[in-house]
């Protein structure tokens, strides 16, 4: 299939990859003021995923996870242009600008990762520098693990990859299992938009500021129950016994990134109270000792809201010294 | 808050059932599902009539189940109100009624989920019905 990645005002009917629509940001005006990129869309897998692509030279892909969406990372991308790299921004399927499926079944850990590698594909991606946010990471390594030749290098950040226990929090009923249990997920988190909500922005240091600039827009990407459908089922992928629906992919992406040389480094919010930093960034570490890393930002989970443009400067470097190693060698 | 209690089957005559909530995986905690099957009778009734609560403002609620090929029944559950049929559903008493049966669900299900961990849960999110609870 021909790939168009960067083509201007062509309609591709029917079959599955790039589909480039030519639409103009038709976003509302003040998130088009942080969010000024061009969309683009492509057969991922059978939906239609969001995209936006940036820039020239060796790609950064950017993956957000639950509830977000490519937003997440505005403050990254404009530096990480300029400092010469293609910048690559998927709404995972289900989120932000993407389609968003209203029946469960659709979503899975391994179809998620599927729908990823659709796009990395379609746009014939090599030397990519992945960078991972919570299911980010465990569909994102997925798709690095299972097409290393593509991956340049990693970046991981508030996010885990192997099995059973995620985190202490992760176990108790209140608030983690309450908020996606039977019927109570639907209504705290489909009906009042919990985690799209409140959650992001009991997740974050400065509230005030995620509070007047980003709350509205996560939430506005979300607008209806049924489009909110991944922000509980997503939690119910989490293992947390042996019967575990996911467990024998964790099983797998542990066992994988235990043999991985890829260069990598781990980002961490110093407050992150989902994924605490001591216990997680100490476990990517041993799984990756020759990781970079951990580079501790503030942040609780959702860091890039708190320190974007210091992530975006951590990458750049680290982008800077593989370019380096590489012309020495 | 009032209880909700399971009543026979009510005259539906110029009645509609109005959506209201819906489950895909009701057995992701398995005791959920043991619930329904227990408050229920579903292992005898099957698909034979849906479950039928009244709820703190005396409107009435209608549980269906679903069922799904390989796993056990119920697999999934709708909740639907049961309002004169050219009606439009009062969206306020409508969720605190949500509230109250998803309260009364947590409830009989028993340890380790409580009725109080719900409420915790439900005021932690700002949820309106939590309020009062």
């Amino acid at each position: 299939m021909a790939v168009k990645p960067k083509g201007t005002g062509t309609r591709r009917a029917g079959g599955g990859g790039i589909v480039d629509l030519s639409l103009e940001n038709t976003l509302p005006e003040a998130v088009r003021a942080q969010w000024p990129y061009k969309p683009r869309y492509a057969d991922a897998n059978g939906w239609r995923m969001h995209y936006i692509d940036e820039g020239e030279g060796d790609p950064v892909v950017l993956l957000h996870g639950n509830p977000t969406w490519g937003f997440l990372y505005r403050e990254m991308i404009d530096p990480l242009v300029r400092s010469g790299r293609r910048v690559i921004v998927p709404d995972m399927i289900g989120f932000g600008l993407s389609e968003k499926p209203t029946r469960e079944q659709a979503h899975s850990l391994d179809g998620h990762a599927a729908n990823l590698t659709a796009l990395m594909r379609q746009l014939d991606l090599t030397r990519i520098m992945l960078v991972c946010h919570d299911w980010g990471g465990p569909t994102g390594l997925s798709f690095a693990m299972s097409n290393p030749a593509r991956v340049r290098a990693l970046t991981i950040m508030s996010t885990w990859a192997w099995p059973l226990p995620p985190a202490e929090f992760h176990t108790r009923i209140f608030p983690w299992r309450m908020m996606h249990a039977p019927l109570v997920g639907p209504y705290l988190l489909g009906k009042h938009r919990a985690l799209a909500g409140r959650g992001v922005y009991l997740s974050v240091v400065d509230r005030e500021k995620f509070g007047r600039s980003a709350q509205a827009v996560y939430e506005s990407a979300l607008p209806e129950p049924a489009s909110r459908l991944l922000t509980w089922v997503w939690p119910r992928w989490i293992p947390l016994d042996e019967n575990a629906r996911a467990l024998p992919r964790f099983r797998w992406l542990e066992q994988k990134l235990s043999q991985c040389k890829l260069p990598a480094m781990i980002i961490w919010g110093r407050e992150d109270d989902v994924f605490d930093a001591a216990t997680f960034s100490h476990r990517f570490k041993q799984l990756l000792p020759h990781a970079e890393g951990p580079f501790l930002v503030t942040g609780r989970h959702f860091l890039q809201e708190d320190s974007g443009p210091e992530i975006a400067d951590l990458i750049r470097h680290f982008l800077n010294r593989l370019d380096e190693r590489e012309r020495s060698q | 808050m009032t209880d909700v209690i399971v009543v026979e089957k009510p005259d539906l005559r110029e009645k509609r059932l109005s959506f209201a909530l819906a489950e895909d995986r009701v057995a992701h905690y398995p005791e959920f599902r043991d619930f329904f099957v227990r408050t229920f009778d579903l292992d005898r009734k099957g698909l034979a009539e849906p479950g039928f609560v009244q709820a703190p403002s005396g409107l009435g609620y209608a549980l269906i189940f679903l069922g799904r090929s390989g796993e056990p029944f119920p697999s999934g559950v709708e909740i639907h109100a049961i309002v004169d049929a050219l009606e439009p559903v009062a969206e306020e008493t409508l969720d605190r009624d949500l509230y109250a049966i998803l309260r009364w669900m947590i409830a009989g299900i028993g340890a380790p989920w409580t009725a109080e961990d719900f409420d915790r849960t439900g005021r932690l999110y700002r949820i309106p019905a939590a309020a009062s609870a």
